[in-house]
């Protein structure tokens, strides 16, 4: 029965598999087409649609009030997430921290600034004098060394920027938090085993592993934090949104405007989705060629042959 | 190797607590310049958590441990004993090295980095020198080629190896190993185990808790068996091995009588 069955095989050729053809997919082909007559009905409808007025969109499209606006937009964005960054991983350090009064303090921070929406932050701040007239630096309870008057200190500008930050130090504390859980504990271990102080361990072993974790919902974050600085046009502050706003006011194309801001939207995000990927790559250094099983028996192969 | 040598690290009745479970219940141990011992024992014995504490990764709950003379940890005050800072107990681990069954290799700096930035960092090397010690003991573990390699690229052998160079850098007085060949493949233990010998060879003072029965009999200059928390019997290699006096010694190396690495070789299954 064996010898009769491997000489069948022997008689038969064996085929090659490099030669095949792919397989017919008809439900792929039917939903390709069917995104096809989507995008092509959408394109249709942007250019024929008289109501884009798309000889208005590109004539404001780079009005120096248009790119003022979208400059203030950047850099509010810019120092909001510096400041967040820094505060939110101080405030994640406090969360993660042994010491109990700062953790709890810390925890509170973020519950309190997570839950509020930034619209009201914003407000707050920026009626500040009406709660707080004048700030003053001094000992709790007891004598003022220095004050200024609130509404010196709080114009849009500032109001923006502590509303924003706050917020936004809130979101990334939870963040660099779980980024730093993410590291194994081993670690810190062997850090510690090397002699590492702590602040050592956390800024050499510690955070630049968290940082592929802690990368991708940053990014995700600073997109937000751009189109969250639309919010400050309440306040009076001229960001893109309410740059196009002025202009719309006045001549009421309403869309056309719009799709100016929209663009400059979409193409700051594009650049930032763009920076993004290559800080991931950067942290992902060591990780690119992670063990999958074949690459480790190749590795331990090449190593008994060695 | 012998009690003439000056003790390098003394052990007093170190007692450690998870909980309600007692990990340490009054150890203690004395090891000698050039020493090697190894320490054996079930797992759940206490023996991973011994060398953790030694090495300050853990707290003690009580009893005392010496390096070279200086309590650790704590320093006398005159109300008591009191906790040292925690850049006094840093000093003291950086005269220590320790290799970990998990390799713990930081994945994000090259092979060569993992060395020399302890030296860099923590003993204020400069670059040349720290980077020449560490070619010349990528060399010594037999991977002078991988230097520039990622850990995650080497075997677990490879990583083991490099484990070990990067302890050895810092120019420990004693150095830990925490079950350095548990987590290999069978076929990459020897490797390890090599370099350990050579290291032991070198007069490296070493306390290594390991599975290893063949490694604690060839190269360890005495064996300790723990249990449940405790030092039950601590001999010479050959004595431990060939006359142990212990009911629970005597029937732990029965059981292990078979070296265990063969029992489980993946050979045996397919």
């Amino acid at each position: 029965m064996t010898t009769l069955a491997n000489e069948e095989r022997a008689v038969r050729r064996p085929v090659d598999v490099a030669g095949a053809r792919a397989r017919i997919r008809p439900v792929r082909i039917l939903v390709t087409l069917l995104i096809i007559a989507i995008a092509a009905q959408v394109a249709v409808f942007l250019i024929t649609n008289p109501k884009f007025e798309w000889d208005v969109v590109a004539t404001y499209l780079f009005e120096p009030s248009v790119l003022g606006g979208l400059w203030v937009s950047i850099y509010l964005t810019v120092i909001c997430m510096v400041i967040g960054s820094v505060l939110g991983t101080l405030l994640a350090l406090g969360q993660l921290s042994d010491f109990t009064a700062v953790r709890w303090a810390c925890q509170l921070y973020v519950g309190i600034f997570r839950g509020i929406p930034p619209l009201v932050q914003l407000i707050f701040w920026f009626n500040l004098a009406y709660l707080v007239p004048r700030i003053a630096i001094g000992i709790p309870f007891g004598p003022e060394l220095i004050s200024w008057s609130s509404n010196d200190v709080i114009s849009s500008l500032t109001a923006a920027i502590i509303g924003l930050s706050l917020h936004e130090a809130a979101y990334m504390s939870e963040i660099v938090r779980s980024g730093i859980l993410s590291v194994d504990s081993g670690q810190r271990d062997a850090s510690a085993a090397l002699g590492f102080s702590s602040r050592q361990t956390f800024t050499r072993v510690v955070l630049p592993q968290a940082m592929r974790v802690i990368v991708p919902p940053t990014g995700s974050q600073f997109i937000g934090l751009l189109k969250g600085t639309s919010l400050v046009s309440v306040i009076a502050m001229g960001d893109l949104l309410r740059s196009v706003q002025l202009i719309y006011n006045r001549t009421y194309d309403v869309v056309p405007m719009l799709i100016v801001a929209v663009i400059w939207y979409l193409v700051v995000v594009t650049l930032l989705t763009m920076l993004q990927r290559r800080i991931e790559a950067h942290f992902g250094r060591g990780y690119a060629r992670a063990v999958t099983t074949k690459s480790r028996r190749v590795a331990q192969e090449s190593e008994i042959a060695a | 190797m012998n009690e003439l040598t000056p003790p390098v690290l003394e052990v007093h009745d170190v007692v450690k607590h998870f909980g309600d479970d007692t990990a340490l219940k009054g150890v203690s141990l004395t090891v000698h310049e050039g020493e090697v011992v190894a320490v054996l024992g079930p797992s759940g014995s206490g023996k991973s958590t011994l060398v953790r504490c030694i090495h300050q990764l853990q707290s003690i709950d009580g009893g005392s441990m010496y390096l070279d003379g200086e309590l650790l940890g704590y320093e006398e005050h005159p109300k008591g004993l009191r906790p040292l800072p925690e850049r006094r107990i840093e000093q003291q681990r950086q005269r220590m090295g320790m290799v970990f069954q998990q390799f713990n290799l930081f994945p994000h700096w090259t092979v060569l980095r993992n060395i020399t930035e302890g030296p860099m960092v923590v003993h204020g090397k400069s670059r040349a020198e720290a980077t020449e010690r560490a070619r010349f003991l990528l060399d010594r573990v037999g991977l002078a080629d991988k230097a520039d390699a990622h850990p995650r690229q080497l075997s677990g052998g490879q990583q083991q190896r490099v484990a070990i160079a990067r302890a050895v850098a810092t120019r420990p007085r004693i150095l830990l190993f925490d079950e350095p060949t548990s987590s290999l493949d069978p076929q990459l233990v020897d490797e390890v185990l090599s370099v350990m010998k050579d290291l032991a060879e070198t007069g490296m003072t070493m306390i290594v808790v390991t599975h290893e029965l063949g490694f604690a009999r060839d190269v360890a200059d005495r064996c300790v068996f723990m249990a449940e928390g405790q030092i039950i019997e601590q001999a010479p290699a050959a004595q431990f091995f060939d006359a142990p006096e212990s009911p629970r010694l005597q029937s732990f190396l029965s059981r292990a009588g078979r070296p265990p690495r063969t029992a489980e070789s993946p050979a045996g299954i397919l």
